[in-house]
């Protein structure tokens, strides 16, 4: 796609913005800062992985994993405000998916073990566990709101507070994984996803771009499941204080 | 002896947003036996609350609790709420069936489920004639706050503290339920504290009145001496 090409799709926000004046939306600031945010962010990507991809430095590899790790960490512990603790626990959460889902993709052989496979299912996979935490950890905190009165009666009954939450967690769990399953459902029905969309548009052979697709489909939706489970157990006791009793989120 | 309970200078705050104030403060008592005991007074005095932190579920301010010699935060929780059982004004069942809610203590604790005392005890208070198969989300509110009394008894706890959980009931059921909680006292020896505002149930089930007005435990008496003297400020209140 050539420059000037490219400036043409600006068009596309400036209708975005029109649309906010006419329906006084008040959004024309967010998207002016949101369209000048990706063209820098997605422009300086751009560069450092061709740097990368020409330096085929395994530390490199590794550094640009564990930044794109913590910026998912950070943004989804946004879900969690008055959680204490909880941008580690997503890190641990998400680092483990990463180096189980890798694992399994180098050592089988899936992918080849350089930086043009590497980083852009990295960056797709922890993208989705990142949204898969922020929705487990939304769902968490109104599963406790509505179910204190449950948890609490498990609780003087003696439960532990793994016992008192286990529903809980399971259906806070269950939420965090429906955009997953959905889009496993209607792919290719509904939607033509990115990654394929992007293969074919720059001439793969579109059997081997759904190829690729079901790959990310699959490793996706394990991702979304390894890293909610891993994150609910690692959280949960942050809803109970020493003595056992169900925290107020707020005072959390 | 060891008193069952001793209740040493107890004090919760109230916070919200616009204020914060003493909910009661310095309630000092002993339990020196298994009693029961009824607690009265208007709402908002904290008698909840202080049901609440007996069973550990929340947390005061200042003060201490002692549990037959034992101070209350040296006690684990669970071993604390396994002796000591709460029971709250609204029953909460618990997702699936009624056996499933008979069973919790059971699965919880890890034991083997006691059928026998289940039906026993479901028979004391009325329900004997419901499948135990049903929906526990599908009965009534009188049958759910019995089956919340008979899932916390099938803990058998050494004290109940029961919030109005007659406040639902019928008169039948209601004096069903009296009765199995004072033939418990007699025979197993299970203490309770009773939140009620039925002076008549009052009168009927205990041995012992709280009485709490204006954030503290006004009057601490023996039911018969606390409704004897009808010109006492409390009894006139109650009355």
């Amino acid at each position: 796609m050539s420059l000037l090409a490219l400036s043409f799709t600006l068009l596309f926000v400036i209708i975005t913005m029109l649309v906010s004046v006419w329906r006084k939306l008040d959004l024309e600031k967010d998207i002016a800062i949101g369209t000048v945010r990706a063209a820098i962010q997605l422009l300086a990507v751009g560069y450092i992985l061709q740097f990368i991809f020409q330096s085929e430095n395994v530390l490199l590899i590794i550094l640009i994993v564990c930044v794109m790790i913590i910026v998912a960490a950070f943004n989804a512990a946004k879900r969690a405000k008055g959680m204490t603790g909880v941008v580690w626990r997503i890190i641990l959460s998400i680092a483990t998916m990463e180096i189980l889902m890798m694992g399994l993709l180098l050592s089988l052989q899936i992918i080849d073990a350089t930086p043009q496979y590497i980083i852009p299912l990295s960056g797709m996979t922890i993208g989705n566990a990142m949204v898969a935490c922020g929705l487990f950890l939304t769902q968490l905190k109104r599963e406790t709101e509505s179910s204190k009165e449950e948890i609490e009666t498990l609780l003087s009954l003696g439960a532990t507070s793994h016992q008192a939450v286990q529903d809980v967690l399971k259906r806070s769990v269950k939420f965090s994984m429906i955009p997953t399953i959905d889009a496993m459902k209607t792919v290719g029905l509904v939607q033509l996803p990115g990654m394929m969309t992007g293969m074919i548009i720059a001439g793969a052979d579109p059997v081997e771009a759904v190829r690729y697709q079901l790959l990310i489909i699959f490793v996706f939706t394990s991702s979304s499941a390894i890293t909610s489970m891993m994150l609910s157990a690692l959280c949960y006791k942050k809803l109970f204080t020493k003595d056992l009793q169900l925290k107020d989120w707020k005072s959390n | 002896m060891t008193p069952l309970f001793v209740l040493k200078q107890l004090t919760k705050k109230h916070w919200d947003a616009q204020q914060n104030y003493d909910l009661f403060s310095d309630i000092t008592t002993t339990i020196e036996r298994p009693e029961r005991i009824a607690l009265l007074g208007k709402s908002g005095q904290g008698k909840s609350t202080l049901l609440r932190i007996l069973a550990k579920l929340d947390f005061i301010d200042s003060g201490e609790i002692y549990f037959n010699g034992q101070l209350m935060n040296e006690v684990d929780s669970r071993t604390w709420r396994t002796n000591i059982c709460y029971v709250a004004q609204q029953a909460t069942m618990l997702p699936e069936t009624l056996k499933d809610n008979l069973m919790t203590s059971s699965k919880i604790h890890n034991r083997s489920f006691n059928e026998e005392l289940a039906s026993s005890l479901m028979k004391e208070v009325g329900l004997d004639y419901l499948d135990w198969e049903k929906l526990a989300a599908d009965l009534s509110g009188g049958e759910k706050q019995r089956i919340a009394l008979v899932r916390s008894l099938l803990l058998q706890p050494k004290v109940l503290l029961l919030d109005e959980i007659t406040a639902s009931l019928d008169p039948q059921s209601k004096e069903l339920v009296e009765k199995l909680l004072i033939k418990l006292h007699q025979t197993e020896k299970i203490a309770f504290i009773w939140v009620t505002h039925d002076t008549e149930q009052a009168k009927n089930i205990s041995e012992r009145i709280w009485y709490m007005e204006d954030g503290k435990l006004a009057s601490d008496l023996k039911t018969s001496e606390f409704f004897g003297d009808q010109s006492s400020f409390p009894t006139q209140v109650i009355l």
